[in-house]
Protein backbone atom coordinates (compact mmCIF):
# COMPACT_ATOMS: atom_id res chain seq x y z
CA UNK A 1 0.00 0.00 0.00
CA UNK A 2 1.56 3.22 -0.80
CA UNK A 3 2.27 5.44 2.04
CA UNK A 4 1.16 9.08 2.42
CA UNK A 5 1.83 12.32 4.13
CA UNK A 6 -1.19 13.29 6.54
CA UNK A 7 -1.71 16.45 8.86
CA UNK A 8 -2.41 15.01 11.48
CA UNK A 9 -3.00 17.74 14.42
CA UNK A 10 -1.03 21.31 15.56
CA UNK A 11 1.71 21.14 17.28
CA UNK A 12 -0.16 23.03 20.23
CA UNK A 13 -2.34 19.99 20.50
CA UNK A 14 0.70 17.91 21.92
CA UNK A 15 1.48 19.11 25.40
CA UNK A 16 5.71 18.47 26.10
CA UNK A 17 6.29 15.08 27.04
CA UNK A 18 2.81 13.89 25.86
CA UNK A 19 1.04 12.15 23.19
CA UNK A 20 -2.70 12.51 21.34
CA UNK A 21 -4.31 9.20 20.01
CA UNK A 22 -6.52 9.70 16.72
CA UNK A 23 -7.42 8.20 13.27
CA UNK A 24 -5.20 8.78 10.16
CA UNK A 25 -5.68 7.48 7.69
CA UNK A 26 -7.21 4.30 8.61
CA UNK A 27 -5.25 3.61 11.27
CA UNK A 28 -5.22 4.62 15.28
CA UNK A 29 -2.02 6.71 15.47
CA UNK A 30 -0.05 7.73 19.05
CA UNK A 31 1.63 11.21 18.31
CA UNK A 32 4.52 12.04 20.78
CA UNK A 33 5.60 15.31 21.67
CA UNK A 34 9.47 14.88 23.64
CA UNK A 35 12.24 17.31 23.52
CA UNK A 36 13.97 15.25 21.03
CA UNK A 37 10.93 15.91 18.37
CA UNK A 38 7.56 14.80 17.33
CA UNK A 39 7.07 10.95 16.99
CA UNK A 40 4.80 8.86 15.97
CA UNK A 41 3.29 5.17 16.53
CA UNK A 42 0.60 2.89 16.64
CA UNK A 43 -1.95 3.79 19.21
CA UNK A 44 -3.05 0.59 20.56
CA UNK A 45 0.00 -1.04 23.17
CA UNK A 46 0.59 -4.76 21.28
CA UNK A 47 0.14 -6.47 24.39
CA UNK A 48 -3.50 -5.85 25.09
CA UNK A 49 -5.25 -3.68 22.61
CA UNK A 50 -5.30 -0.77 25.23
CA UNK A 51 -5.08 2.23 23.79
CA UNK A 52 -1.70 4.56 25.00
CA UNK A 53 -3.55 7.80 25.48
CA UNK A 54 -3.60 7.92 28.67
CA UNK A 55 -0.06 6.28 29.31
CA UNK A 56 3.26 8.11 30.30
CA UNK A 57 5.63 9.77 27.98
CA UNK A 58 8.98 9.75 29.85
CA UNK A 59 12.76 9.99 28.40
CA UNK A 60 11.85 9.19 24.94
CA UNK A 61 9.50 6.01 26.10
CA UNK A 62 5.86 5.58 26.50
CA UNK A 63 4.28 3.47 29.13
CA UNK A 64 0.90 1.38 28.52
CA UNK A 65 -1.64 3.05 31.12
CA UNK A 66 -2.92 -0.56 31.87
CA UNK A 67 0.03 -2.88 32.67
CA UNK A 68 2.95 -0.54 32.08
CA UNK A 69 4.38 -2.17 29.13
CA UNK A 70 6.57 0.29 27.61
CA UNK A 71 7.73 1.19 24.23
CA UNK A 72 10.35 3.63 22.49
CA UNK A 73 8.21 6.10 21.06
CA UNK A 74 10.87 6.68 18.17
CA UNK A 75 11.26 3.50 16.95
CA UNK A 76 8.14 1.67 18.60
CA UNK A 77 10.31 -0.87 19.86
CA UNK A 78 8.93 -2.69 22.69
CA UNK A 79 11.21 -2.26 26.00
CA UNK A 80 9.90 -4.70 28.76
CA UNK A 81 7.44 -7.05 29.82
CA UNK A 82 4.91 -7.39 29.91
CA UNK A 83 5.11 -6.14 26.05
CA UNK A 84 7.12 -8.26 23.58
CA UNK A 85 6.02 -7.19 20.58
CA UNK A 86 7.03 -3.79 18.84
CA UNK A 87 4.58 -1.43 17.43
CA UNK A 88 5.03 0.60 14.12
CA UNK A 89 6.22 3.53 14.14
CA UNK A 90 5.90 6.33 11.71
CA UNK A 91 7.93 9.12 9.98
CA UNK A 92 6.89 12.49 11.11
CA UNK A 93 7.80 16.04 9.97
CA UNK A 94 6.46 19.55 11.45
CA UNK A 95 5.84 22.31 8.73
CA UNK A 96 4.20 25.68 9.87
CA UNK A 97 3.07 24.74 13.14
CA UNK A 98 1.48 21.45 11.88
CA UNK A 99 2.19 17.54 12.61
CA UNK A 100 2.41 15.53 9.40
CA UNK A 101 2.78 11.74 9.45
CA UNK A 102 3.70 9.53 6.96
CA UNK A 103 1.36 6.54 6.95
CA UNK B 1 -14.11 -9.96 30.39
CA UNK B 2 -11.85 -6.70 29.93
CA UNK B 3 -11.91 -4.29 34.06
CA UNK B 4 -10.39 -0.35 33.59
CA UNK B 5 -11.31 2.87 34.28
CA UNK B 6 -13.62 3.14 31.27
CA UNK B 7 -15.52 -0.31 32.22
CA UNK B 8 -16.06 1.09 35.65
CA UNK B 9 -17.68 4.24 34.37
CA UNK B 10 -14.82 6.31 36.18
CA UNK B 11 -13.71 9.04 34.36
CA UNK B 12 -10.02 11.44 35.44
CA UNK B 13 -9.09 14.71 33.72
CA UNK B 14 -5.86 13.77 31.23
CA UNK B 15 -4.39 16.78 32.54
CA UNK B 16 -4.79 15.74 36.29
CA UNK B 17 -3.96 12.12 35.65
CA UNK B 18 -0.64 12.69 33.82
CA UNK B 19 0.63 15.09 37.20
CA UNK B 20 -0.42 11.80 39.26
CA UNK B 21 1.68 9.59 37.09
CA UNK B 22 4.79 11.59 37.45
CA UNK B 23 7.83 9.75 38.33
CA UNK B 24 10.15 10.53 40.85
CA UNK B 25 13.09 8.34 42.72
CA UNK B 26 12.78 10.75 45.84
CA UNK B 27 9.39 8.68 47.75
CA UNK B 28 10.58 5.13 46.23
CA UNK B 29 14.30 5.95 48.23
CA UNK B 30 12.83 7.82 50.87
CA UNK B 31 10.54 4.46 51.91
CA UNK B 32 13.10 2.13 50.89
CA UNK B 33 15.33 3.69 53.56
CA UNK B 34 12.94 4.04 56.03
CA UNK B 35 12.23 0.12 55.76
CA UNK B 36 15.48 -0.82 55.90
CA UNK B 37 16.16 1.24 58.59
CA UNK B 38 13.58 -0.25 60.39
CA UNK B 39 14.38 -3.45 59.89
CA UNK B 40 17.99 -3.08 60.74
CA UNK B 41 16.71 -1.48 64.25
CA UNK B 42 13.77 -4.61 64.68
CA UNK B 43 16.61 -6.72 63.98
CA UNK B 44 19.10 -6.03 66.39
CA UNK B 45 16.23 -6.47 68.83
CA UNK B 46 15.38 -9.76 67.28
CA UNK B 47 19.43 -11.04 67.64
CA UNK B 48 19.79 -9.34 71.18
CA UNK B 49 16.97 -11.18 72.34
CA UNK B 50 17.69 -14.97 71.13
CA UNK B 51 17.37 -17.73 73.75
CA UNK B 52 14.90 -15.02 75.64
CA UNK B 53 11.14 -14.49 75.73
CA UNK B 54 11.20 -11.18 74.57
CA UNK B 55 12.38 -13.20 71.21
CA UNK B 56 8.05 -13.94 71.35
CA UNK B 57 6.85 -10.11 70.70
CA UNK B 58 10.20 -9.09 68.78
CA UNK B 59 10.11 -11.64 66.38
CA UNK B 60 6.69 -11.26 65.75
CA UNK B 61 6.59 -7.06 64.89
CA UNK B 62 9.83 -7.87 62.79
CA UNK B 63 8.09 -10.78 60.79
CA UNK B 64 5.07 -8.02 60.03
CA UNK B 65 7.55 -5.23 58.64
CA UNK B 66 9.56 -7.84 57.31
CA UNK B 67 6.95 -9.60 54.88
CA UNK B 68 4.61 -6.62 54.40
CA UNK B 69 6.89 -4.40 52.59
CA UNK B 70 8.59 -6.68 50.76
CA UNK B 71 4.75 -8.17 49.15
CA UNK B 72 3.61 -3.96 48.75
CA UNK B 73 7.08 -2.96 47.13
CA UNK B 74 8.00 -5.67 45.19
CA UNK B 75 4.15 -5.81 43.46
CA UNK B 76 4.96 -1.70 43.16
CA UNK B 77 8.12 -2.43 41.23
CA UNK B 78 6.10 -5.17 38.92
CA UNK B 79 4.19 -2.17 37.91
CA UNK B 80 7.53 -0.37 37.28
CA UNK B 81 6.12 2.77 39.38
CA UNK B 82 8.39 2.16 42.65
CA UNK B 83 10.97 4.88 41.11
CA UNK B 84 11.66 6.74 38.15
CA UNK B 85 15.24 4.87 37.46
CA UNK B 86 14.35 1.98 35.74
CA UNK B 87 17.90 -0.25 36.88
CA UNK B 88 16.65 0.88 40.15
CA UNK B 89 13.08 -0.36 39.90
CA UNK B 90 14.19 -3.66 38.32
CA UNK B 91 17.20 -4.16 40.74
CA UNK B 92 14.62 -3.83 44.04
CA UNK B 93 11.73 -6.13 42.08
CA UNK B 94 13.79 -8.58 41.80
CA UNK B 95 15.52 -8.10 45.69
CA UNK B 96 11.99 -8.10 46.81
CA UNK B 97 10.55 -10.77 44.65
CA UNK B 98 13.10 -13.25 46.04
CA UNK B 99 11.80 -12.09 49.67
CA UNK B 100 8.24 -12.57 48.61
CA UNK B 101 8.89 -16.00 47.10
CA UNK B 102 7.98 -15.62 42.97
CA UNK B 103 10.27 -15.29 40.51
CA UNK B 104 9.96 -11.45 38.77
CA UNK B 105 8.60 -12.42 35.31
CA UNK B 106 5.65 -14.74 36.57
CA UNK B 107 4.85 -12.10 39.22
CA UNK B 108 4.77 -9.37 36.81
CA UNK B 109 2.84 -11.83 33.83
CA UNK B 110 0.33 -13.13 36.61
CA UNK B 111 -0.31 -9.75 38.22
CA UNK B 112 -1.06 -7.82 34.62
CA UNK B 113 -4.04 -10.66 34.05
CA UNK B 114 -5.12 -9.75 37.48
CA UNK B 115 -5.39 -5.86 36.42
CA UNK B 116 -7.08 -7.02 32.70
CA UNK B 117 -9.36 -9.40 34.20
CA UNK B 118 -9.93 -8.40 38.03
CA UNK B 119 -11.71 -10.81 40.03
CA UNK B 120 -12.86 -12.93 36.95
CA UNK B 121 -13.06 -16.27 37.32
CA UNK B 122 -10.56 -18.84 34.98
CA UNK B 123 -9.19 -15.43 33.36
CA UNK B 124 -7.35 -13.61 36.91
CA UNK B 125 -4.34 -15.73 37.59
CA UNK B 126 -4.39 -14.07 41.25
CA UNK B 127 -7.41 -15.46 42.61
CA UNK B 128 -7.61 -17.69 45.99
CA UNK B 129 -6.76 -20.24 46.34
CA UNK B 130 -9.47 -21.35 48.28
CA UNK B 131 -13.27 -21.33 47.08
CA UNK B 132 -14.88 -18.41 46.66
CA UNK B 133 -17.31 -16.96 48.83
CA UNK B 134 -14.96 -18.03 51.39
CA UNK B 135 -16.13 -20.05 54.34
CA UNK B 136 -14.24 -20.30 57.58
CA UNK B 137 -11.58 -22.95 56.43
CA UNK B 138 -11.21 -20.99 53.13
CA UNK B 139 -10.48 -18.26 55.46
CA UNK B 140 -7.81 -19.82 57.35
CA UNK B 141 -6.38 -21.80 54.06
CA UNK B 142 -5.70 -18.12 52.66
CA UNK B 143 -4.74 -16.35 55.38
CA UNK B 144 -1.49 -19.37 56.33
CA UNK B 145 -1.06 -18.93 52.45
CA UNK B 146 -0.42 -22.49 52.35
CA UNK B 147 -1.77 -22.96 48.67
CA UNK B 148 0.61 -19.79 47.91
CA UNK B 149 3.95 -21.76 48.94
CA UNK B 150 2.87 -25.09 47.38
CA UNK B 151 2.29 -23.50 44.41
CA UNK B 152 5.04 -21.37 44.25
CA UNK B 153 7.20 -24.25 45.31
CA UNK B 154 5.94 -26.89 42.29
CA UNK B 155 6.79 -23.49 40.13
CA UNK B 156 10.21 -22.76 40.71
CA UNK B 157 10.71 -26.51 40.37
CA UNK B 158 8.50 -26.92 37.18
CA UNK B 159 9.61 -23.59 35.60
CA UNK B 160 13.37 -24.58 35.93
CA UNK B 161 12.61 -27.38 34.10
CA UNK B 162 11.13 -25.70 31.40
CA UNK B 163 7.09 -27.40 31.95
CA UNK B 164 4.58 -24.54 31.73
CA UNK B 165 0.94 -24.73 33.25
CA UNK B 166 -1.68 -23.91 30.65
CA UNK B 167 -2.54 -20.90 32.95
CA UNK B 168 1.03 -19.72 32.86
CA UNK B 169 1.14 -20.08 29.09
CA UNK B 170 -2.22 -18.24 28.67
CA UNK B 171 -0.76 -15.07 30.25
CA UNK B 172 2.66 -15.11 29.56
CA UNK B 173 3.76 -14.67 25.36
CA UNK B 174 5.88 -18.16 24.09
CA UNK B 175 8.67 -15.62 23.28
CA UNK B 176 9.05 -14.93 27.30
CA UNK B 177 9.18 -18.79 28.30
CA UNK B 178 12.48 -19.06 27.70
CA UNK B 179 13.69 -15.75 30.01
CA UNK B 180 11.08 -17.01 32.82
CA UNK B 181 13.07 -20.67 32.91
CA UNK B 182 16.43 -18.68 33.02
CA UNK B 183 15.54 -16.58 35.57
CA UNK B 184 13.65 -19.10 38.02
CA UNK B 185 16.89 -21.54 37.51
CA UNK B 186 18.93 -18.21 38.73
CA UNK B 187 16.26 -17.77 41.41
CA UNK B 188 16.44 -21.04 42.48
CA UNK B 189 20.54 -20.91 42.35
CA UNK B 190 20.42 -17.89 44.91
CA UNK B 191 18.12 -20.09 47.34
CA UNK B 192 20.45 -23.02 47.14
CA UNK B 193 23.27 -21.14 47.10
CA UNK B 194 22.34 -18.70 49.90
CA UNK B 195 21.07 -21.94 52.17
CA UNK B 196 24.55 -23.54 51.19
CA UNK B 197 26.31 -20.82 52.74
CA UNK B 198 24.58 -20.53 55.30
CA UNK B 199 25.31 -24.01 56.64
CA UNK B 200 28.84 -24.04 55.67
CA UNK B 201 29.43 -20.98 57.89
CA UNK B 202 26.86 -22.05 60.72
CA UNK B 203 25.40 -18.46 59.74
CA UNK B 204 21.69 -18.48 61.83
CA UNK B 205 20.64 -14.78 61.54
CA UNK B 206 19.16 -15.97 57.86
CA UNK B 207 16.82 -18.22 59.48
CA UNK B 208 16.24 -15.54 62.05
CA UNK B 209 16.16 -12.84 59.89
CA UNK B 210 14.43 -14.11 56.60
CA UNK B 211 13.08 -17.90 56.94
CA UNK B 212 11.31 -17.44 59.87
CA UNK B 213 9.62 -13.49 59.47
CA UNK B 214 8.35 -14.67 56.18
CA UNK B 215 6.76 -17.68 57.29
CA UNK B 216 5.53 -15.72 60.21
CA UNK B 217 4.93 -12.51 58.82
CA UNK B 218 3.21 -14.41 56.28
CA UNK B 219 -0.49 -14.24 57.56
CA UNK B 220 -0.29 -10.81 58.24
CA UNK B 221 0.93 -10.20 54.85
CA UNK B 222 -2.20 -12.38 53.61
CA UNK B 223 -4.38 -10.56 55.34
CA UNK B 224 -3.47 -7.54 53.60
CA UNK B 225 -4.00 -9.17 50.68
CA UNK B 226 -7.20 -10.66 50.98
CA UNK B 227 -9.00 -7.65 51.69
CA UNK B 228 -8.22 -6.54 48.35
CA UNK B 229 -11.03 -8.13 46.70
CA UNK B 230 -12.49 -10.36 49.20
CA UNK B 231 -16.92 -10.20 49.52
CA UNK B 232 -16.50 -8.40 46.39
CA UNK B 233 -18.20 -9.24 43.42
CA UNK B 234 -16.55 -11.83 40.92
CA UNK B 235 -17.03 -11.76 37.50
CA UNK B 236 -17.81 -8.30 36.13
CA UNK B 237 -16.59 -5.31 34.90
CA UNK B 238 -16.50 -2.85 37.17
CA UNK B 239 -13.49 -2.55 39.40
CA UNK B 240 -15.29 -0.26 41.78
CA UNK B 241 -17.60 -3.82 42.25
CA UNK B 242 -15.02 -6.10 42.61
CA UNK B 243 -12.53 -4.28 44.58
CA UNK B 244 -11.97 -3.09 48.01
CA UNK B 245 -10.25 0.15 49.16
CA UNK B 246 -9.76 0.79 53.21
CA UNK B 247 -8.80 3.47 55.96
CA UNK B 248 -6.12 2.49 57.83
CA UNK B 249 -3.41 4.22 60.18
CA UNK B 250 -0.14 5.63 58.85
CA UNK B 251 1.64 2.86 59.69
CA UNK B 252 0.00 0.08 58.24
CA UNK B 253 -0.18 2.61 54.95
CA UNK B 254 3.48 2.96 55.53
CA UNK B 255 3.97 -0.87 55.32
CA UNK B 256 1.16 -1.45 52.27
CA UNK B 257 2.42 1.54 50.12
CA UNK B 258 -0.57 3.17 50.42
CA UNK B 259 -2.39 0.11 48.51
CA UNK B 260 -5.50 0.40 50.66
CA UNK B 261 -6.35 2.97 48.05
CA UNK B 262 -7.14 -0.71 45.87
CA UNK B 263 -10.17 0.67 43.92
CA UNK B 264 -7.75 3.87 42.62
CA UNK B 265 -4.74 1.80 42.03
CA UNK B 266 -6.65 -0.90 40.09
CA UNK B 267 -8.54 2.24 37.74
CA UNK B 268 -5.49 4.06 37.50
CA UNK B 269 -2.19 1.44 38.25
CA UNK B 270 0.35 4.19 36.18
CA UNK B 271 -0.17 6.18 39.33
CA UNK B 272 2.61 5.20 41.83
CA UNK B 273 2.29 4.66 45.52
CA UNK B 274 3.32 8.06 46.85
CA UNK B 275 0.48 9.74 44.60
CA UNK B 276 -2.25 7.39 45.74
CA UNK B 277 -3.77 9.61 48.51
CA UNK B 278 -4.14 12.11 46.02
CA UNK B 279 -5.54 10.10 43.48
CA UNK B 280 -7.92 9.13 46.00
CA UNK B 281 -9.08 12.41 46.59
CA UNK B 282 -9.72 13.28 42.97
CA UNK B 283 -11.94 10.24 42.66
CA UNK B 284 -13.95 11.11 45.92
CA UNK B 285 -17.00 12.39 43.98
CA UNK B 286 -17.17 9.01 41.95
CA UNK B 287 -16.30 6.13 44.74
CA UNK B 288 -18.00 4.82 47.64
CA UNK B 289 -16.38 5.54 50.76
CA UNK B 290 -13.30 3.30 51.64
CA UNK B 291 -14.40 0.46 54.59
CA UNK B 292 -13.14 1.44 57.90
CA UNK B 293 -9.83 0.19 59.08
CA UNK B 294 -7.78 -2.87 58.55
CA UNK B 295 -8.28 -4.52 61.84
CA UNK B 296 -12.46 -3.60 61.84
CA UNK B 297 -12.67 -4.57 58.00
CA UNK B 298 -10.57 -7.65 58.47
CA UNK B 299 -12.34 -8.56 61.81
CA UNK B 300 -16.08 -8.65 59.79
CA UNK B 301 -14.51 -10.17 57.01
CA UNK B 302 -13.76 -13.16 59.62
CA UNK B 303 -17.29 -13.30 61.17
CA UNK B 304 -18.84 -13.10 57.96
CA UNK B 305 -16.79 -16.45 56.99
CA UNK B 306 -17.78 -18.40 60.69
CA UNK B 307 -21.45 -16.96 59.97
CA UNK B 308 -21.21 -18.40 56.24
CA UNK B 309 -19.98 -21.68 58.03
CA UNK B 310 -22.50 -22.28 60.25
CA UNK B 311 -25.12 -21.60 57.42
CA UNK B 312 -26.51 -18.14 58.97
CA UNK B 313 -26.91 -15.17 57.41
CA UNK B 314 -23.38 -14.01 55.56
CA UNK B 315 -24.75 -10.24 55.03
CA UNK B 316 -23.04 -7.40 56.59
CA UNK B 317 -24.00 -3.93 57.07
CA UNK B 318 -20.41 -2.63 58.29
CA UNK B 319 -18.39 -3.54 55.54
CA UNK B 320 -18.56 -3.02 51.33
CA UNK B 321 -20.16 -6.69 50.03
CA UNK B 322 -21.62 -7.93 46.83
CA UNK B 323 -24.78 -9.42 46.05
CA UNK B 324 -23.94 -12.43 44.20
CA UNK B 325 -27.52 -13.10 43.01
CA UNK B 326 -27.77 -9.83 41.27
CA UNK B 327 -26.78 -10.19 37.55
CA UNK B 328 -24.34 -6.92 37.91
CA UNK B 329 -22.90 -8.15 41.29
CA UNK B 330 -24.45 -4.79 43.19
CA UNK B 331 -22.78 -4.28 46.56
CA UNK B 332 -24.48 -3.02 49.41
CA UNK B 333 -23.11 0.64 48.81
CA UNK B 334 -26.17 2.09 48.48
CA UNK B 335 -27.92 0.44 52.03
CA UNK B 336 -25.03 1.98 53.48
CA UNK B 337 -25.07 5.30 52.24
Amino acid sequence: MTQQWLDACATDDVDDEDLITLDLGGRFVAIYNTPQGFFATDGMCSHEDEPLGDGLVMDGVIECPLHQGRFCVRTGKALSAPAVTDLCSYETRVENGRVFVKV
Amino acid sequence: MITNAKTSNIHLDKKALKALMRRSDRPGLIYLGSWLGLLAFCATLVMLSVGTWWMVPTLLIYSGIFAVPAYALSHECAHGTAFRTRWLNEAVFWLTSLLYYEEPLHRRYSHASHHTHTWIEGEDNQMPFAPIPLTFSGWVEEILGLGLYCHQTKMFVSHSLGVFSDDVKRVTPESELPRMQRNTQICVAIYLGFAAISIWFGWLWPLWLIVIPRVLGGPIMNAFILMQHVEMAENQPNIVQSTRSFRTNWFFQFLYFNMNNHIEHHLYPTVPFHALPKLSEALTDQLPKPDAGFLNTHWEVLKITVRRSLGHDDRSDKIRQAFPDTPAGETNDTAMA
